[in-house]
């Protein structure tokens, strides 16, 4: 035989001899393999946004002037394009593809009650109002009957020559219906936080000269305030149905005869039953007023009183809508649950982007400052949920505490794994189904949930959030988490993580995102902080139409990472 | 096929010599398959990162001196200025580069040149030192010619700085 013919002989009789060792154990370690490598294909996800969208998340400017940083952008709202200035509200009759108006409050709860305006399955679709009352009683409330509330109550206010309306309530509907009253009948609300201490509240009643203050009874010192303030004319008292026996326009002795009280059941129940259930007309309405909130740093310090036109108010509404992909945005289907104080204007915005999707809204009295998740969502599915980063550390401190069996241990890291891996949130299987024992129970249906955004309060000693906490925050309720960096001067956020972001890094505070649509941001030299080619570090300066005066500095320092997100220095 | 009888006969007859353990050579050649390809799936990935974005030009007050120097040469960049901003017009280099047809333009004030849509020298300042063209002599025509120029390159080009006459660059 040839050369070649005996290489070849050589070659068959090693390959047969090496095969012909085949057994039961091969066969079994093929299957495995096969079925590993099937399995695999079979299941493999793709990540729910292209790596390369993370790793590059604002556009910075080509230009930056001698001592700031170059301006960064988000991607939807990129250089050369205007920011985002408002809701692009159509009204009806006008042609779909017509250029809307900017828009202010008023439209929102026009929104809310004219339903879903899109064709489709969900067209006219509403949502609903609900109050939660400790843990069994959730009470519906009809959209008409808030109407004529909102039109009765600023009716009133108005016809007692109320001009400056202060609201000193918890989280409820009748914070919203008052806001709401003032948009509509020209009147300027003044939002307070709940809970004060009695000379902060007339300290804060003096800086915003209100006249009218619309109020709970036990939390509000009256006759203090009658004292000290007397530029007091009006008080309206939300009594709940326990106490609406008493008679609560009787005013004590020797105090304020100048003030008049009365009680919100009366306005509502004195007007006509068939009034006040249209909105004022469209046409005549005149330029919308301003809104006056509160900004609470480290508690015992005095709160800093920042003016918002409507224009900021409803450019963070739409910033906030469009922070959001279009198939994942709140709608019809979804329970929005503030369980921050409506105080805040990160939550308050986020509550009026829910209206105006048209999103079922509950209103917890309890929730505002509540460090308990748990007893905040009592008695409700959301499916969208604010909270601050003090509530959300506590669900994490509480539920990372029972992971403590290996099984458990493993099952986290596992979804943990599809998370930062994989890049897509992990899935309910058989097998995690073990895990679900150890979810916070946030609400009645913990699966419901979808969507957290948390804020981190600048100057007001927030603790932080890492991205490993926020990441396990994933994993235990199955929602996203959004993180926001939030201050006095910016209605809503300066800037917030991505919606599909749930990269896992070294760090002690995560990083903040983005900016919205709505915001641009840039950091200046500081005395000991300053910019360099490529390196952009500096004191935070927002500008854009959210921010009061068009332009604030946050009074933090701050640097851009590599992926040109925001974070801490 | 002849082939094909032979091996099988010559195997077939060969003793049953079935090895039932674990470790044949053959299993475990396919067990480091298994491993090998179990490790690929699960092995943590890199994250991957982005070339990095080129830093950011910083905004400079120019004075006719200092412009000078921009005009291509040397693989610098080409600037122009027209009413006072500077255009960095280096993706034109074929243009307003060395030898393109505009080149009087680089590194000088073009503001006139444009207006009158001439490219001779004495569109240009003389005086480097002395103060800045002030267009006042030119026609509505030229003034407009020269508005929509400066539109255009708006839209074309990036403003890198503003130009100021030698002495103004601490004015505002």
């Amino acid at each position: 035989m040839t050369f070649f013919d005996q290489l070849m002989l050589h070659f068959d009789e090693g390959v047969t001899g090496l095969f012909g060792q085949w057994n039961v154990y091969s066969s079994l370690i093929f299957t495995l393999f096969a079925g590993f490598l099937t399995y695999q294909i079979a299941t493999r996800r793709d990540p729910d946004a292209h790596p390369f969208l993370l790793a590059r998340q604002a556009q910075p400017s080509a230009v930056r002037q001698e001592g700031e940083s170059p301006v960064y952008r988000s991607q939807g709202a990129p250089h050369g394009m205007p920011l985002n200035p408002g809701l692009n509200v159509k009204d009806p009759g006008v042609s779909k593809w017509a250029k809307g108006r900017d828009g202010d409050l008023r439209d929102i709860w026009r929104q809310a009650v004219a339903g879903v305006q899109e064709d489709g399955p969900s067209k006219g679709a509403t949502g609903r109002i609900l109050t939660v009352l400790g843990s069994e009683n959730v009470t519906e409330h009809r959209l008409d009957d808030l109407t004529r509330q909102i039109n009765l109550i600023g009716q009133h206010i108005l016809d007692q020559g109320g001009n400056r309306v202060a609201i000193y309530l918890p989280n409820s509907v009748e914070l919203i219906v008052t806001l709401f009253a003032c948009a509509f009948h020209n009147l300027t609300a003044v939002i307070l936080p709940f809970d004060q201490p009695d000379d902060a509240v007339i300290s804060m009643l003096r800086r915003s000269a209100a006249d009218t203050v619309v109020t709970a009874p036990g939390s509000f010192p009256f006759d203090h305030v009658v004292k000290s303030y007397p530029s007091l004319r009006q008080l309206i008292w939300v009594v709940d149905e326990g106490s609406a026996h008493l008679d609560w326009n009787e005013v004590p002795q020797g105090t304020g005869g100048s003030v008049n009280v009365s009680t919100w059941q009366d306005i509502v129940s004195d007007g006509p039953a068939d009034a006040g259930k249209d909105l004022p007309p469209l046409e005549s309405q005149k330029e919308a007023r301003d809104v006056t909130i509160f900004w609470q740093s480290k508690p015992g310090s005095a709160e800093e009183m920042v003016r918002f036109t409507a224009a900021n108010l409803i450019s963070a509404v739409t910033a906030q809508i469009f922070a959001i992909p279009t198939s994942q945005r709140m709608g019809p289907s979804d329970l929005f649950l503030p369980a921050d104080s409506l105080a805040n204007t990160h939550t308050l915005v986020l509550t009026l982007a829910a209206l105006y999707s048209n999103a079922s809204v509950a209103f917890n009295s309890v929730g505002a400052g509540a460090n308990d998740l748990v007893m905040a969502t009592r008695g409700i599915a959301p499916t969208i949920l604010v909270a601050t980063p003090a509530a959300l550390l506590k669900t994490h401190q509480e539920t990372g505490g029972t992971l403590t069996s290996a099984i458990a241990r493993n099952l986290h890291s596992i979804q943990t794994r599809s998370l930062t891996q994989d890049g897509v949130m992990p899935t309910a299987s058989f097998i995690t189904s073990y895990y679900d024992r150890y979810r916070p129970a946030i609400g009645t249906k913990p699966g419901k949930l979808r969507l957290i955004f948390t804020a981190e309060r600048v100057g007001a000693g927030t603790p932080p959030l890492s991205s490993a906490v926020l990441s396990d925050l994933r994993v235990y309720t199955g929602a996203r988490v959004i993180y926001a960096l939030t201050s006095a001067k910016v209605a809503g956020a300066a800037a917030q993580t991505g919606f599909y972001d749930y990269r896992v890094f070294n760090d002690n505070r995560s990083h903040f995102g983005a900016p919205l649509t709505s915001t641009e941001i840039l950091l200046k030299d500081t005395a000991t902080v300053k910019n360099a080619d490529g390196q952009s570090r500096g004191e935070i300066i927002v500008k854009g139409p959210c921010v009061a005066g068009n332009e604030a500095a946050l009074g933090v320092e701050g640097q851009i990472r590599e992926d040109n997100t925001l974070a801490y220095l | 096929m002849d082939y094909v009888e032979k091996r099988v006969a010559q195997e077939a007859s060969k003793p049953a010599a079935a090895d039932d353990s674990l470790f044949t050579p053959l299993n475990v050649l396919l067990l480091g398959v298994l491993v090998y390809t179990v490790y690929t799936f699960f092995k943590p990935k890199v994250p991957v990162a982005l070339p990095k974005e080129e830093p950011a030009v910083v905004f400079k007050t120019f004075t006719p001196r200092t412009l000078l120097p921009y005009s291509g040469e040397d693989n610098a960049p080409v600037y122009l200025a027209v009413r006072g901003r500077v255009f960095d017009v280096s993706r034109g280099r074929n243009f307003y580069g060395p030898g393109g047809p505009y080149a009087n333009f680089a590194g000088r004030d073009a503001s006139r040149g444009l207006a009158k849509g001439s490219f001779d020298e004495d569109m240009l300042t003389k005086d480097l030192d002395g103060p800045l063209d002030t267009l006042a002599d030119l026609t509505r025509d030229e003034l407009e010619a020269l508005q929509g120029w400066e539109d255009r390159f708006s839209e074309k080009y990036l403003v890198v700085g503003k130009l100021v006459a030698v002495g103004d660059e601490n004015k505002a």
